[in-house]
This record gives C-alpha cells, sequence and structure tokens, in this order.
C-alpha cells in the first residue's frame, strides 16, 4: 500500500513538473533547500517507521514546516549576508546519512536473516 | 486504517516532493548554471559593479558633455550678431570684387573711334587707346564711381586694360570701338567732377 502510493505519487509529481511552467532562478535556491529539507524528513519518516515509532503528525508537520524554515532561513541569511543555508543543508544532509544507515543496517539484518547465515551487528 | 492514513500520506508527500525536484531540476538545465549559487551571485555582483562604474562614467561624460554644449551655444548665440555684421561686410566686399551686380544711379560714356579725315596727319589720334580708357576709369573712380563697366566687362582691382596690337584688351577680353563705359556711382557728383577736370580726356 505504502510503497504502490509512494510510486503514484512521485509519477504524477514528475508528470505535472514536467508540465507547469519553470520558475524564477531568484526562488529556485529557496525550492532547493526545501527539497533538501523535504528529502531529510522523508528518510526519517521511513526510519522511524523502521523502527516502529512513526508518527503521520510528526512526519507531516516536520516535512512542511522543516521546508518552509529551510526557507525562511536562507531568505534571511540573504539578508544578512550570511549562508545561513549552508547551517541547515549540513544538519539535513548530516540527518539523511542517519537516517539511510538506520534503513541499511535494517535491510542488511533482514537480507542476512533470509539467507539464514546474518550475523548482527 | 493507520497503513491507509500513512501511505496516503507518503503518497501526497512524495508528489510534493518529487514535483519539486522536477520544477528545480528543469529551472537548473534552463539557467544552464553548473556553478554553485554563491558563485554565480559573486559574477552578478561583479557584472552589477561594473556596471555600475561604467554608469557613473557615462554620467560624468554627459556631464561635461552638457556644459560644452552650454559653451558652445552661448559662442553660437553672440556669434549670431556677428554674422549679421559679417555678411553685410561679405556683400560690400563681393560687390567691390565685382562678384555681384550692381544697380542705381550712375552716368553712360560712350566712345567711339574718330573719322578719318585728311586734315588729321596721325590717324593714330583718331583711335581709341588703352590709355585713354585707363583715363575714364581712373577719372570715374576718382569721382566716387562705386562700379564701373567697359562693354561689359568689370572693372575690379585685378583688371587689366592694355592694347595688344589694335585691339584693346580688358580682363583680357578684346574690345573696340564702340565703347560704352558705365559707372554708378552719384550721378551729380561724376558729371562735375569730370567736369572740373582739368585733363583732356578725349578728342575724339
Amino acid at each position: 500500500m505504502a510503497i504502490l502510493t509512494i510510486i503514484i505519487g512521485s509519477v504524477l509529481g514528475i508528470l505535472l513538473g514536467f508540465l507547469i511552467p519553470t520558475i524564477p532562478y531568484s526562488v529556485s535556491k529557496y525550492l532547493a533547500i526545501a527539497i533538501v529539507a523535504a528529502l531529510d524528513s522523508v528518510f526519517g519518516g521511513i526510519a522511524s517507521s523502521i523502527k516502529k515509532n512513526f508518527d503521520l503528525k510528526v512526519f507531516i508537520s516536520g516535512f512542511f514546516v522543516n521546508a518552509i524554515i529551510a526557507m525562511l532561513l536562507t531568505y534571511l541569511g540573504q539578508r544578512l549576508n550570511v549562508d545561513i543555508y549552508l547551517a541547515a543543508i549540513i544538519v539535513f544532509v548530516g540527518r539523511m546519512f542517519n537516517n539511510l544507515g538506520i534503513i541499511r543496517r535494517y535491510y542488511l539484518d533482514k537480507i542476512s536473516k533470509n539467507f539464514g547465515k546474518g550475523k548482527h551487528k | 486504517m493507520k497503513d491507509k492514513k500513512i501511505g496516503i500520506s507518503l503518497g501526497i508527500v512524495c508528489f510534493i516532493l518529487a514535483l519539486a525536484l522536477t520544477l528545480q531540476i528543469r529551472t537548473m538545465t534552463i539557467e544552464n548554471s553548473i556553478v554553485s549559487q554563491t558563485f554565480a551571485n559573486d559574477e552578478l555582483k561583479d557584472n552589477l559593479l561594473q556596471w555600475k562604474e561604467k554608469y557613473e562614467k557615462a554620467v560624468e561624460q554627459l556631464d561635461s558633455s552638457n556644459k560644452e554644449l552650454d559653451v558652445i551655444r552661448k559662442s553660437a548665440s553672440t556669434n549670431a550678431s556677428n554674422a549679421e555684421q559679417k555678411t553685410a561686410k561679405i556683400k560690400e566686399n563681393n560687390m567691390l570684387l565685382g562678384l555681384t551686380n550692381v544697380e542705381g544711379e550712375g552716368v553712360v560714356v560712350e566712345l567711339a573711334d574718330g573719322k578719318s579725315s585728311s586734315l588729321v596727319l596721325d590717324a593714330s589720334n583718331l583711335l581709341i587707346h588703352d590709355g585713354n580708357l585707363r583715363e575714364i576709369v581712373n577719372e570715374l573712380s576718382n569721382a566716387g564711381a562705386e562700379a564701373i563697366e567697359i562693354n561689359g566687362q568689370r572693372i575690379v582691382n585685378s583688371t587689366y586694360i592694355t592694347c595688344a596690337g589694335n585691339v584693346i584688351l580688358v580682363n583680357g577680353e578684346k574690345i573696340s570701338s564702340p565703347c560704352t563705359i558705365k559707372a554708378i556711382g552719384q550721378q551729380e557728383r561724376i558729371v562735375r567732377s569730370s567736369r572740373k577736370s582739368r585733363r583732356n580726356i578725349t578728342s575724339t
């Protein structure tokens, strides 16, 4: 169910992305930060579902609020002439790697168990 | 039920994420930007500074050009009054040079060779000579004639009246009897002055 909706949503998003007009260059940097924040949220959601402590409210609010705050910080950085978005990117990407690590270990464990010769780490 | 909710929300989230990603990638492809945002910004700032500098220079140039224009305008307005005087002067000079037609009162002197007669010993005395013409022209101009012509030849500064064989040359043009000398000036004065003149102009 979850995988199906993910695929459908992604395909629809890509299709719509090709249909609607492109955004101005000055806005694209905010969108880029928002994308990184959203990616972080998605990986965080997957990791938490693996850890069985997935909370829909936390996930949805994290997805939107993180993206918006990242954009606001980028804007503030622009005003102050400080590259605050770098800090946001470092935090988000660092967390992304953490979550990816959790996901990787989970599937590694699963595969090793399936082959019946798994070694727990 | 909970799974369904999670699935739908994940689908929406993925939809938004995919949409944003596609848009961003398309935008970046169109902008053809491979440098980082900071670099792009720096480049733009450099460009901006260069343009500002150019703009300031252009403004300075405009100011100095305007000043020059003012100076030229001022001199042009003073020139305009000078120009009238100059035009009058040129007209006068043209008249003196014989470049313009002159109209007005004046006198006409007609000369012709004398008729041959057995009483005259020297036939040369009967003819008009270049010297005669010169004398008349001198008399007329002394009497205040402004413009003189002999048979259509205007007498100017460079005019020469000379004799070549049996013809007279005025300005290089052949003149022969009868000669008509026209002089423009104060009629009365010219007539009186030529009468007063002691010189015996001609005896034809």
